[in-house]
């Protein structure tokens, strides 16, 4: 039965159209300081449903603030976000992961002595509602919520091709796998919005096609919206619908890849020209 | 043990049907998926097979038409095929990793009308063949994933077609009971792919009663029974894994699992912990090759342990015993590790394996047996008794299965010749093949034997690749190449010499065990290229090749290597799908290596296409090292 449920959610999810249409996240003028550092200086963007957006700018631009912002570690000093309807000076972290925003990290997050499929079962702590002193009785309702979510888990591990290292303690995987593996768990949480910081860093091209093919189908198939920073700009061309470019905290481009591509602010900015 | 009247039951369908009445509860197919073995009964197999054909029978596949299968072993496959015996049609089952111009021919030249393409993947080879393709007009997938944006207008979901069977069923309950009735066994059933180390492959016609009599055949030399698990790993076109899939899984009720993928397979085998086991020579290998390469990372006293544990077994079984000693310090534990600890039998089949690896898992306890056969005979028709030690024959042929020695020279080889009343029907459209092959009702083996004192088929090698150096001194490069291969860091190795005055060999080091010992040692290295450049392991396997030139004689030893850029690939034509070397590409491929190796220059030049896993085609240059095997005897060294 809990199997026969979790298929539906599936397609139904699935069944989601590639509409770009309505905003499921709107962030205005979003500053962000560091001391007298600033890392964000009055971004505005929205993210639309279904999309791939790309984060793209020179190293120190702001990326990886920014999406600390979206899913509510860092707290802007000024501008507000809006998500679900609510729309909040900045974003506090539990809503964001219990409303479906889940998130990758630049520097693997993982729990390295744990295996993949105990990595992947924390994405869905979140989906737990019994507690501790259920979760010490081996029967009752909590084994239950522990087999619904250990197949919605295995879905997953079939999805991402990791079958061959459920069992191994992550830490001993090579670095693209472990990257599969974060992806996997942002994925377990089911999310609405994922996102990714720096997906395919460090890896070889074989390891960046999987892992674009990944992205893409995590897109296509669940109707997952994806907000990506990535520095690959073959990757990003290649699999964004939509590029934000960042340089010194702040926006200087939003358009589709060809757009950006031809964007003279984009040229100056990663070829270098002098700020004056 | 009893099996089936194969004058009642002689198709599959048949067959299938008489065990979901007698034994409808009791499983037959397991497979892993998402994590968990799901259970098909018999009573279940059949109900998915009459969905499948009436469904086929419903999109207008009927008798003399062709089914393609195409995808990885699973359950719906091995119903797909069935269900396609129901209607009277023929199957063919295609590799999985089969590139699309391949996909391509064999469609194109037994005009499939449908085909099985289990995902994404090989619906996309179909679907980009277009014109190759034409008498296609149906394609079945059934993984979803991916299929969502592919509007091929022949491209159809298995479970719509199931649902259609379904309500066909409900519609007219006898429908398929009749068709089933109306199968015949004479009627060809199983088209099968020969290996084609030549060519492109031919396909053999294999009738349904033809097929069934065989396996019984088989199955009085090896019995099989319900209580028997067998894992289903290698690639279902190849016969074997049809007469044991289908023919040991229907006739022996024999209970066939399928593995989670292809990377979980050694976790699966450990868990099922099967009963019966087919792999090929290079799995075995492969399997070895892990097991030395783990040892390394293992502490002193447990490398200690298995060291002298190997030692004492090998001693022991060349011995005719096995060693109770080792038994319980290693073999045991190692049984249990790799998922062999319930095997009763095991068999290796398909080219000719290394006497040490073949060793190796007689001292784990792995009764290991070697068969042989060709697709046109329906697969094996010799396997060992295993009752002595045996690392030459491939055993006595089956009851009623005539071999003998054709123009035997004066040791008593020659080429052997075959026949038996159940062998194949002739290559499908190809008169002039089948003429070739089969004379006088013998079928021509093309494989150079003799039978040993005890009347044991001892098989050599392919007669034309039995070579003669200038020198007159005639040599088995195959025989060579698995003494070579028995070292872990040789992945793969082909020994040349014919017509020249001494033997050299193109070596491919084994990437995974090189590459660990390369990092154990602190040699970098970024690629397969580069590691097998480096000098330090071209004095590790010059160190292996001295070891094999040891126990040859002295006309037989290899003088000069070296070690190739890449590892020999069936893309790229050099193995044929089911992994044999393919001497005639290797040779023309790589002619300007052989050149080198025998002007005497010190380095080799290499400018060639290759084909890219996705069938795009670029050019590589490369340059090789040459190295000198030092031409005194190891003996001789150590002495002075």
């Amino acid at each position: 039965m809990a199997e026969a449920e979790i298929l539906q959610t599936f397609d139904t999810q699935a069944a989601a159209q590639r509409s770009f249409g309505e905003p499921v996240l709107t962030l205005e003028n979003i500053s962000l300081g560091f001391g007298g550092v600033k890392a964000i200086d009055d971004v505005s963007f929205e993210v639309r449903k279904g999309e791939v957006l790309a984060i793209i700018g020179p190293n120190g631009a702001g990326k990886s603030s920014m999406l600390n912002c979206i899913n509510g570690f860092y707290k802007p000093q000024s501008g507000s976000i809006t998500f679900r309807g609510r729309k909040m000076p900045s974003m506090d972290p539990h809503f964001a992961a219990s409303n479906g925003i889940a998130r990758t990290f630049q520097n693997i997050a993982l729990f390295r002595g744990m295996s993949t499929l105990d990595n992947l079962m924390t994405g869905r702590v979140l989906k737990m509602d019994r507690g501790f002193i259920w979760q010490c009785l081996y029967w009752g309702p909590a084994q239950r919520e522990e087999l619904e979510n250990r197949a919605y888990v295995e879905r997953v591990i079939d999805f991402l091709e990791i079958q061959a290292i459920r069992r191994t303690p992550v830490g001993r995987l090579p670095y693209g796998l472990q990257k599969r593996v974060e992806l996997g768990r942002a994925l377990a949480m089911e999310p609405e919005i994922l996102l990714l910081d720096e997906p395919m860093a460090g890896m070889n091209v074989e390891e960046k096609q999987d892992m674009s093919r990944f992205v893409l189908e995590v897109n296509e198939e669940f109707g997952t919206t994806i907000v990506l920073i990535e520095h690959d700009m073959g990757v990003v061309m290649d699999i964004s619908d939509r590029v934000v470019v960042l340089d010194y905290g702040r926006k200087i481009a939003d358009g589709t890849p060809d757009e950006v591509r031809a964007n003279q602010h984009v040229i100056d900015a990663y070829l270098g020209v002098a700020h004056d | 043990m009893n099996y089936p009247d194969p004058a009642i039951y002689d198709t599959l369908p048949k067959l299938l049907r008489h065990n979901a009445q007698s034994h409808p509860g009791e499983v037959a197919l397991r497979l892993k998926e998402f994590g968990i073995w799901h259970e098909t009964t018999w009573a279940e197999y059949l109900a998915k097979v009459r969905r499948m054909a009436l469904g086929l029978r419903e999109l207008g596949i009927g008798a003399g038409d062709v089914v393609a299968l195409l995808g990885d072993n699973d359950v719906d496959w091995v119903s797909m095929e069935i269900a396609a015996h129901a209607v009277g049609a023929m199957t063919l089952g295609i590799y999985r990793d089969a590139l699309e111009e391949e996909v391509g021919y064999l469609v194109d030249y037994a005009g499939a009308k449908a085909v099985f393409a289990q995902n994404q993947e090989q619906v996309d080879k179909l679907v980009s063949l277009v014109d190759k393709a034409r008498t296609v007009e149906h394609i079945v997938y059934s993984e979803t994933r991916g299929m969502r944006t592919q509007d091929d207008p022949r491209v159809l979901d298995l479970a719509v077609l199931e649902q259609r069977g379904e309500a066909l069923h409900k519609a007219d309950p006898a429908a398929f009971d009749a068709m089933v009735e109306a199968t015949s066994g004479d009627a060809v059933a199983i088209l099968c792919t020969t290996s084609g180390t030549t060519s492109n492959p031919k396909l053999a016609m294999l009738s349904g009663s033809r097929f069934i009599r065989h396996v019984i055949t088989y199955l009085k030399a090896d019995p099989k029974d319900h209580t028997d698990e067998y894992v289903s790993v290698l690639p279902l076109p190849w016969i074997m894994e049809q007469i044991y899939c289908l023919g040991f899984g229907q006739i022996a009720r024999m209970t066939v699992n399928f593995p989670e993928s292809q990377d979980t397979m050694f976790q699966d085998l450990r868990e099922i912990g099967p009963t019966f086991l087919l792999l090929a020579p290079r799995l075995w290998e492969q399997i070895a090759a892990d097991m030395r390469a783990r040892i390394m990372d293992a502490s002193a006293i447990n490398q200690w342990i298995f060291d002298k544990g190997i030692k004492l077994g090998m001693k022991a079984i060349e011995e005719g015993r096995r060693s109770g000693l080792a038994d319980v310090m290693l073999f045991s534990a190692l049984r249990d590790r790799l998922g062999f600890s319930r095997v009763r039998s095991a068999a290796t089949g398909g080219s000719a394996m290394g006497p040490e690896t073949f060793k190796l898992f007689l001292a784990m306890g792995v009764p290991l047996k070697q068969l042989y056969g060709q697709t046109e005979m329906l697969g094996a028709y010799t396997l060992q008794a295993g009752s002595e030690l045996d690392v030459d024959t491939v055993g006595p042929p089956f009851e009623g299965c005539e071999v003998k020695i054709l123009n035997p020279d004066v040791e008593g080889v020659g080429e052997i010749v075959t026949r038996h009343d159940n062998m194949f029907l002739g290559y499908f459209r190809n008169e002039e093949a089948t003429r070739a092959d089969m004379r006088d009702g013998w079928m021509h083996t093309g494989d150079a034997g003799y039978f040993d004192s005890k009347q044991r088929l001892v098989v050599i090698d392919r007669l034309k690749d039995i070579a003669e150096t200038s020198g007159g001194v005639r040599f088995s490069p195959q025989y060579i190449e698995n003494k070579l291969k028995f070292s872990p860091y040789v992945g793969e190795a082909v020994i040349l010499g014919s017509g020249h005055e001494f033997l050299t060999a193109i070596i491919c080091v084994r990437f995974s065990i090189v590459a660990k010992w390369a990092e154990k040692n602190r040699i970098g290295f970024t690629s397969y290229t580069g590691l097998s450049a480096e000098p330090r392991v071209y004095d590790l396997i010059r160190g292996e090749v001295e070891h094999v030139n040891a126990s040859l004689p002295e006309k037989q030893r290899i003088r000069r290597f070296l070690l190739l850029y890449k590892e020999l690939d069936a893309d790229d034509g050099e193995l044929t799908r089911t992994r044999k070397v393919r001497r005639g590409v290797v040779g023309e491929r790589y002619g300007q290596l052989i050149e080198a190796l025998y002007n005497g220059a010190q380095s080799a030049h290499l400018d060639t296409e290759v084909t890219f896993e996705d069938g795009r085609k670029g050019r590589v240059k490369a340059d090789m090292r040459i190295m000198d095997v030092g031409g005194a005897p190891t003996e001789l060294q150590k002495a002075s």
